[in-house]
């Protein structure tokens, strides 16, 4: 039985329905048109979440996370399959890294976003064009 | 006393475009989204509440929502989140007028054509083994660290650290590389975004019609399969050209 919600297509292509808010950070606070008439308001936790939301790739914290990785694969190799491993490669993967005083504000907006995408009805209310064809 | 508001500015589309009575954006439940007319293009704006923070997710996710149900449907140009002026005439008066025929142009550049985002991670331990098996440093500093307190191997793991990641890192180029080589023949635009994540294989960002979508699904399959264990790829779309717009900057 297929749901709206699980991937479409062949091959393993994930179609998700919705993008993660890490995804929507990157895109909208970082992309687009950039204008010059704005009127000041007061924006919750957004310098930190544009400086810090996109990984350091080369950082000490990186290179200790790799050799970390490395050195359990041994284990996953011998022991794998075990429930405690899956959840890790789970956990380890999907998130972006986050320094300092912004991970506090990125997980939390994390635990709400869930709300927000389960709803999912944004979608369908899009603009129309009065033209005709 | 009545509360202080501005006016919330989504995105420039065709002036032949109305809202959707039911579209709601970052004001919430009571504010719909409305349209702002001038000349051949128009803005999607609604009314914002100054006293309230902007930036929650919530705001977030129904900016982007918005923008991609309607790239969906119309050409629509993405204006980088939290842009609000004082009034809809200010709306006129300081975006719509002053950048009218540059809009119109690139509109219509834009007519039936939507971006695509194609994402790719690594396999975590596929990639690693692979690694390893391509470099005997690698395998020896991991001999080096096995079974041996954090604290006594720090020099090692940063050096191990540093190698996974330049070997990754050169992994990440080639394949950045391939998968907008993969999807050139069916896009009008590509490129390539910075890696968001350390086993991050590729972003791509594609422009290319909607009515082109199957052969580029076709394209990101056959990428998928070929890599099969090796890469997990999503693709994200229609979105709004959020990446394709960046060369249009009034403010700049």
């Amino acid at each position: 039985m297929s749901t709206s919600l699980q991937p479409r297509g062949g091959g393993g292509i994930e179609r998700p329905t919705s993008t993660s808010l890490a995804e929507v950070i990157d895109t909208i606070l970082d992309k687009g048109l950039v204008i010059d008439a704005y009127v000041r308001v007061s924006l919750v936790g957004i310098e930190l979440l544009t400086i810090d939301a996109r990984i350091v790739v080369a950082s000490v914290d990186t290179y200790l996370k790799f050799a970390e990785a490395v050195n359990r694969l041994d284990i996953s190799q011998e022991k794998a399959g075990l429930p405690e491993l899956v959840g890790d490669i789970t956990e380890g993967g999907a998130k972006h890294k986050v320094k300092g005083s912004a991970q506090g504000v990125l997980e939390a907006v994390g635990d709400k976003v869930r709300d927000v995408i389960d709803t999912g009805s944004e979608r369908e209310k899009a603009p129309r064009r009065r033209r005709e064809g | 006393m009545p509360a202080v508001t501005g006016v919330y500015v989504y995105g420039i589309v065709p002036g032949d475009v109305e809202a959707d009575p039911e579209a709601r954006g970052v004001g919430g439940d009571s504010t719909p989204v409305t349209v702002v007319h001038h000349g051949r293009i128009a803005a999607m704006v609604s009314e914002l509440d100054l006293d309230r923070p902007l930036g929650t997710p919530a705001d977030l996710l129904s900016h982007e929502a918005l923008l991609d149900a309607t790239a969906a449907v119309v050409p629509v140009l993405p204006v980088r989140f939290g842009a609000v002026l004082t009034h809809r005439q200010a709306v006129v008066d300081e975006l719509l007028a002053p950048h009218h025929d540059e809009f119109d142009a690139a509109l219509r550049e834009l007519e039936g054509k939507a971006e695509y985002v194609i994402s790719a991670r690594y396999v975590r331990d596929s990639v690693l083994r692979d690694v390893i098996a391509g470099d005997p440093e690698i395998e020896r500093l991991r001999e080096a660290i096995r079974d041996k307190p954090e604290d006594a191997t720090r020099n090692e793991r940063i050096a191990l650290g540093q190698a996974v990641n330049n070997a990754i890192d050169a992994r990440r180029q080639a394949d950045t590389q391939a998968v907008a080589e993969a999807v050139a023949p069916v896009a009008d635009g590509v490129i390539t975004r910075e890696p968001a994540g350390e086993y991050e294989a590729a972003a791509v960002a594609v422009l290319t019609g909607l009515d082109r979508e199957p052969e580029l699904v076709r394209k990101v399959e056959e990428l998928t399969e070929r890599r099969a264990g090796q890469l997990e790829v999503r693709l994200l779309g229609p979105l709004a050209p959020y990446d394709f717009v960046t060369a249009l900057r009034p403010g700049a």
